[in-house]
C-alpha cells in the first residue's frame, strides 16, 4: 500500500457537551507542534449539550484550509448520526468507531476499525470515562497515523498547565488507545503524519480573538456588547486581554466594558463614546446589526466616530445560528434608512483580523462615521495558522478633533458640519471642551449643525458625505491580487473564502485554464478592483450566500460597461466552502457562457 | 443697574438657550426655564453640563437651555445608551437627559430599567404629559386609567408609574414634581445635580395642545388641585455656609448630597422618610387610589457605587487619554506573541 502523507481530512463525528474539544484540539495541536499544516474547523450545533458536533481537521502540506470535499478518516462517536456518518463515507475511508456503541458498521469497501473506547476509559476512571473516551481515537490516530508521541506529552503538559493527574489520565488514555491499535490492527491504512519544519513565529489562533487583540491596540475605550454567536468570543476575547494590556501600571482600566440590555443599547453605548471622543465598538451578528439599524443611521447622519464588528452566520433571522456565511454584506453596506453608505473592512485571514481591528478606529476618527468590521464564523471561530501580528505600522492618530483654542482658533470659519477643508470631512469639537458647543442630532442641520429643512441644505450635506466616504476609496486596504498573465479568468472574491481559493484556483488550473485572484478587502470598492475587472476578459464574484451580495454591490458600483464582463457564483447551505465543490460551479459557469 | 452673577461670575444668560419652537404654554418650557434656574444658581461651568435627550417634544428643549453645553438630541427612546456611552468617555461630567413618557415608558423603557440598573451618574428627567406630544396627542403608558385628553375616549389601561419603577429599581434618587410647582421643582433638580448616581425626577408637565382639559389627570387645572407635596423642599448649596440658613420652625429633615450641599425637606402634615422603600411606594399608591400625584422627594439612598465607579477607570477622561495609554508596548507586544506561540 501506497502511503498518503500530510494530506487528508479526518472528520470526528461527537456530540457537544462530551468533551470531544479537547481531544480534538490535542490532535489539531500535536500535529502544528511538530510542523505539518493543518486547520480545524468546528460545525457544532445551536445548544450546549447532546446535539451532533464534527470536528474536521484538514492536513495539507500544500496549505490547503478548506474542509475538503471528502473525509478520509471518519472517528465515530456519536450514536444519533451513526448510519448518515456511515453513508456519508466514500470507498476506502478509514472508520475507526467507538465499538461500545453496540451499533453495526457494515462497509466492506472501507476499512472499519473499532475500539471498545467507553470500557477502556470506565476502566481507568468512571466517573470521567465519557470525557476520557475521546482520548482513545486520539491513541488510535497517535499509532495508525505515526505521530509522534513526545509531543502529545509535551502538548498535554500545556494544555493542562501542570495539573499532573488530568495530564496523566488522559495520557493514559492515549496510551492505551495506541497499544490496542497497535495490536489488533497491526496498521491496514495509508494516511501518515510526517515531521515538517516548523515555522518560527506560527501559532493557531482563531479569527475572533485575533480581532479581539487588534482592538486592543486600536485604542477601544468603551466596549458594549449583547452575547451572540458567534461574535460573543470576540468581546470576550477584549475582556480576557484588556487587564495585561491596557491596564495602567496601578491597575486602572482604560476601556469600560458594558454587557449591555440588548444590541440596541449596546450600539447606543457605542455613539455615545464616540461622540464624547472616545473609541467606542460592538461586536454582534446578523441579528444584531438589524436591531443597530436606526442608531447606525444616527452615526452617519450626525458623523459620529463608531466601530461594529458583524460576525456573520446565517440567516434570514435566527437561520442557522451556528454555521458560517457571508450573508450579512448588502445589510452592512447601506444599514438603516434614508441614503447611506457605510466604509466595511473585510479581513480574510487571521492576520488581517488583527490589522483592521486597530485600523478601523482609525478609518472611523479620519473620516467620522461608523466602520464595521465583517467576518464570520468559520473565520471567527476557528483555529488557523497565524504568521504573527505586526505592531501596527502607524501611530494612533484621532482625526479632526479640536481640543484648544487655538486650534479652535487656526479653523477658519469653523462649524461642525462645514467642510473648511474640501475633503468632505468637517472638524469636530468634544463635550466638557467648552468649545463650540452644539446639540448633535439626526435630524436635517446646517454645517453650524442648527436644526434645517431648507432643501439645499440638506442635499449639500448628502452630497458631501457621498464625496467623504468616496474620498475614502483609495485609503483602505487595497485588494490582494494574484494574477495570470493570461488575463483571461478573474475571480474576485472577498472574506473567509481566502482559505479555500487556492484549491479552488489550482482544481481549475488543472483542468488548463488560468485564472487570476482579486481579493476585495473593504467596501466601498478600491479603484485596483475596477481596473483588475477591466483588465480581465471575464470576471467570476465568488462568494457564500444565495443571492450574490458582492455581485450586486460591483454591479452597482462599476462602470456599466464593465458590469457584463462579471458573474456570480453564489452558494451557501451553513457549510464552510469545499473546494472541489466551488470550482465546478465556476467551470460550469464558465462554460454556460461560451455555449 | 448690577448685573448679577452666580458663585463662577457668570451671567445667567450664560445658561440660556434658543428660542423654544413648542406651544405657548407647554409645561415643557416652564422645566427649561428652571433647569436654566438650577445650573446658574448651582454656579456650575455650561462646559461642565451634558445635555441628552431622545425623540419628542421633551427632547427637542435641550435646544433651549444651556447653550453653552454640548448636547446630543438622540433617537427615540434610546437616550440613556448614549449617554451611557458618552459618560465612560468621560466620567468627569454633569449629564442631564431629557425624555418624555413616551420616550421613557414605551420605546425606552428598556433603557430606562437598566441605566438605574447600572446607577448612571446622571440627573434623568422625564416631562411626562401622558401624551405623545410631538405625533399628535396619543396616550402613553403614564396616563392614568379614565383620564381624558381633548379629543377621543377616555384612556382604559393602567398606568405605567415611573417613580414606583425606579424605586423598586433600586434608584437612589427618586422623586415627582410639577412644571408648575417651580420651587418645589427647582430644589429638586438642584439636588439631582449634586447627587453622586441616578436621579429619577418625574415631572408632570402638561401638553396645552392635547390633554389640558379638566379631565385630563395632567392638565394644570387638575394637578393643581391635586397635588400633593410632600414636604417643601429647600436646596442649600455647599458653597453657602449652612448655618447662616434659618432654621424652620417645625419639623423637617436635611438631605446630605454627594457635593456638600443640602436639601431640607420640611414637613407639611406627616413626616416622609425618604430611607424607606416601603414609605415612598405608599405614598404614591394612596395618592394613586385618591386620585391625586404626590410629589417631592419620595426615595434617597447614598452610596450606591455608579456605572462608571465599578469599571475603575483611569482618572484622566477615557476621551483623552495620552497615546500611550491607548496601544500596548513594543515590549508588551513582544511579549503577547511570544505567550501565543506558547
Ligand atoms: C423609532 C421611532 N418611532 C416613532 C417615532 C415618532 N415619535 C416621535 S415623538 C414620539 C412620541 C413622543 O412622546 P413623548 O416622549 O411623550 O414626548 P412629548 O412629545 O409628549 O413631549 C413618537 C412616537 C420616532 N421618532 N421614532
Ligand atoms: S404638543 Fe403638547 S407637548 Fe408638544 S409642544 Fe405642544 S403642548 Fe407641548
Ligand atoms: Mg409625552
Amino acid at each position: 500500500m501506497e502511503t498518503i502523507v500530510n494530506d487528508f481530512t479526518i472528520n470526528i463525528a461527537t456530540a457537544n457537551g462530551t468533551g470531544s474539544q479537547s481531544a480534538n484540539t490535542v490532535l489539531l495541536k500535536t500535529m502544528f507542534d511538530m510542523g505539518v499544516p493543518v486547520s480545524g474547523k468546528n460545525l457544532f450545533p445551536s445548544n450546549i449539550s447532546g446535539l451532533p458536533t464534527w470536528y474536521i481537521i484538514r492536513v495539507s502540506d500544500a496549505g490547503y484550509q478548506a474542509p475538503g470535499d471528502r473525509t478520509h478518516i471518519m472517528i465515530m462517536m456519536n450514536a444519533d448520526t451513526w448510519q448518515k456518518d456511515i453513508d456519508s463515507c466514500e470507498s476506502e475511508t478509514v472508520i475507526i468507531y467507538n465499538s461500545d456503541v453496540k451499533l453495526p458498521v457494515e462497509r466492506d469497501d472501507c476499512v472499519v476499525l473499532g475500539i471498545p473506547m467507553t470500557k477502556m476509559a470506565r476502566k481507568i476512571n468512571p466517573k470521567l470515562a465519557r470525557m476520557i473516551a475521546n482520548m482513545y481515537y486520539v491513541g488510535a490516530l497517535v499509532h495508525l497515523l505515526d505521530v509522534d508521541i513526545v509531543s502529545v506529552q509535551s502538548l498535554l503538559e500545556r494544555q493542562f498547565k501542570g495539573k499532573t493527574s488530568a495530564i496523566e489520565l488522559n495520557m493514559r488514555a492515549i496510551e492505551e488507545g495506541r497499544a490496542y491499535a497497535e495490536e489488533n490492527f497491526g496498521n491496514p491504512q495509508p494516511y501518515r503524519i510526517e515531521e515538517r519544519e516548523k515555522i518560527e513565529g506560527q501559532f493557531l489562533i482563531d479569527g475572533n480573538e485575533a480581532t479581539a487583540l487588534g482592538s486592543i491596540y486600536g485604542g477601544v475605550n468603551l466596549l458594549s456588547w449583547y452575547p451572540i454567536t458567534p461574535s460573543s468570543s470576540l468581546a470576550e476575547g477584549i475582556i480576557q486581554w484588556l487587564p495585561e494590556l491596557r491596564n495602567t501600571e496601578d491597575g486602572k482600566s482604560t476601556c469600560a466594558v458594558i454587557q449591555a440590555e440588548d444590541e440596541l443599547a449596546a450600539v447606543g453605548m457605542v455613539v455615545g463614546a464616540g461622540w464624547g471622543g472616545a473609541r467606542g465598538m460592538t461586536c454582534t451578528s446578523g441579528p444584531g446589526i438589524s436591531l443597530m439599524s436606526e442608531f447606525i443611521g444616527l452615526a452617519y447622519f450626525a458623523e459620529i466616530p463608531c466601530v461594529i464588528w458583524d460576525v456573520n452566520r446565517v440567516g434570514p433571522s435566527t437561520g442557522l445560528p451556528t454555521r458560517t456565511q457571508q450573508g450579512d454584506l448588502n445589510l452592512l453596506r447601506e444599514a438603516s434608512h434614508g441614503d447611506t453608505d457605510h466604509i466595511i473592512l473585510i479581513p480574510g485571514n487571521v492576520e488581517e483580523c488583527f490589522e483592521f481591528a486597530w485600523r478601523a478606529f482609525e478609518y472611523s476618527e479620519r473620516y467620522q462615521t461608523l466602520v464595521f468590521g465583517f467576518s464570520d464564523l468559520d473565520l471567527g471561530m476557528n483555529s488557523w495558522i497565524c504568521n504573527g501580528f505586526e505592531y501596527p505600522s502607524e501611530p494612533i492618530e484621532r482625526g479632526k478633533v479640536i481640543r484648544t483654542q487655538e486650534q479652535l482658533d487656526a479653523v477658519e470659519n469653523y462649524g461642525r458640519y462645514r467642510d473648511v477643508d474640501g475633503d468632505g470631512v468637517p472638524y469636530r469639537t468634544l463635550p466638557g471642551s467648552g468649545l463650540a458647543p452644539i446639540l448633535t442630532r439626526g435630524t436635517g442641520h446646517d454645517e453650524d449643525g442648527v436644526y434645517s429643512e431648507e432643501p439645499e441644505v440638506y442635499r449639500q450635506l448628502m452630497k458631501r458625505l457621498k464625496r467623504k466616504i468616496n474620498n475614502a476609496r483609495s485609503e483602505l486596504p487595497v485588494p490582494i491580487l494574484r494574477e495570470e498573465e493570461e488575463l483571461e479568468i478573474g475571480i474576485i472574491y472577498y472574506g473567509s473564502m481566502e482559505t479555500t481559493i487556492q484549491e479552488i484556483d489550482d482544481i481549475i488550473e488543472d483542468t488548463g485554464v488560468k485564472v487570476s485572484q482579486c481579493r476585495v478587502r473593504a467596501l466601498p470598492l478600491h479603484p485596483e478592483v475596477e481596473a483588475f475587472v477591466e483588465r480581465h476578459e471575464r470576471v467570476i464574484v465568488l462568494e457564500i450566500n444565495r443571492d450574490g451580495q458582492m455581485y450586486g454591490v460591483l454591479r452597482k458600483e462599476l462602470p456599466i460597461h464593465l458590469v457584463p464582463k462579471i458573474m456570480s457564483v453564489a452558494y451557501s447551505d451553513g457549510l464552510p466552502p469545499r473546494a472541489k465543490f466551488f470550482a465546478e460551479r465556476i467551470m460550469r459557469t464558465l462554460e454556460e457562457l461560451s455555449v | 443697574m448690577s448685573i448679577k452673577l452666580n458663585v463662577i461670575n457668570l451671567e445667567k444668560s450664560e445658561y440660556t438657550g434658543g428660542k423654544s419652537s413648542l406651544c405657548p404654554g407647554c409645561g415643557h418650557d416652564q422645566i427649561s426655564k428652571v433647569i436654566i434656574q438650577a445650573a446658574w444658581e448651582n454656579g456650575i461651568p455650561p462646559e461642565g453640563i451634558v445635555k441628552m435627550s431622545g425623540i419628542g417634544c421633551s427632547s427637542k428643549t435641550p435646544a433651549y437651555f444651556l447653550g453653552k453645553s454640548h448636547g446630543f438630541n438622540t433617537v427615540h427612546g434610546r437616550m440613556p445608551s448614549v449617554t451611557t456611552g458618552a459618560a465612560m468617555a468621560n466620567k468627569n461630567l454633569l449629564y442631564i437627559g431629557v425624555s418624555g413618557d413616551g420616550d421613557t415608558a414605551s420605546i425606552g423603557i428598556g433603557q430606562f430599567i437598566h441605566a438605574i440598573r447600572r446607577n448612571l451618574n446622571m440627573v434623568y428627567i422625564i416631562e411626562n404629559n401622558g401624551v405623545y406630544g410631538l405625533t399628535k396627542g396619543q396616550y402613553s403608558a403614564t396616563m392614568e386609567r379614565g383620564s381624558t385628553k381633548r379629543k377621543g375616549q377616555p384612556n382604559d389601561q393602567p398606568p405605567i408609574d415611573l417613580c414606583k419603577m425606579a424605586i423598586n429599581l433600586g434608584c437612589g434618587f427618586v422623586a415627582r414634581s410639577f412644571s408648575g410647582s417651580k420651587k418645589q421643582l427647582t430644589a429638586l433638580i438642584k439636588a439631582g445635580m449634586s447627587h453622586n448616581g441616578m436621579a429619577i425626577i418625574d415631572v408632570i408637565s402638561p401638553c396645552v395642545t392635547f390633554a389640558n382639559n379638566d379631565e385630563s389627570y395632567r392638565s394644570y387645572g387638575y394637578v393643581k388641585d391635586n397635588e400633593e407635596p410632600l414636604h417643601v423642599a429647600d436646596y442649600i448649596p455647599h458653597f453657602s455656609p449652612i448655618a447662616e440658613v434659618d432654621i424652620p420652625e417645625g419639623e423637617y429633615k436635611d438631605i446630605e448630597l454627594f457635593d456638600g450641599s443640602t436639601l431640607r425637606l420640611e414637613t407639611i402634615s406627616d413626616h416622609h422618610d425618604t430611607s424607606d422603600v416601603v414609605a415612598a411606594l405608599s405614598a404614591i399608591h394612596y395618592a394613586e387610589q385618591q386620585g391625586k400625584h404626590v410629589t417631592g422627594l419620595l426615595y434617597f439612598e447614598a452610596d450606591i457605587p455608579t456605572a462608571d465607579e465599578v469599571q475603575g477607570l483611569v482618572d484622566i477622561p477615557l476621551s483623552s487619554l495620552p497615546a500611550e495609554l491607548m496601544r500596548p508596548s513594543r515590549a508588551k507586544h513582544d511579549e503577547l506573541i511570544r505567550k501565543l506561540i506558547g
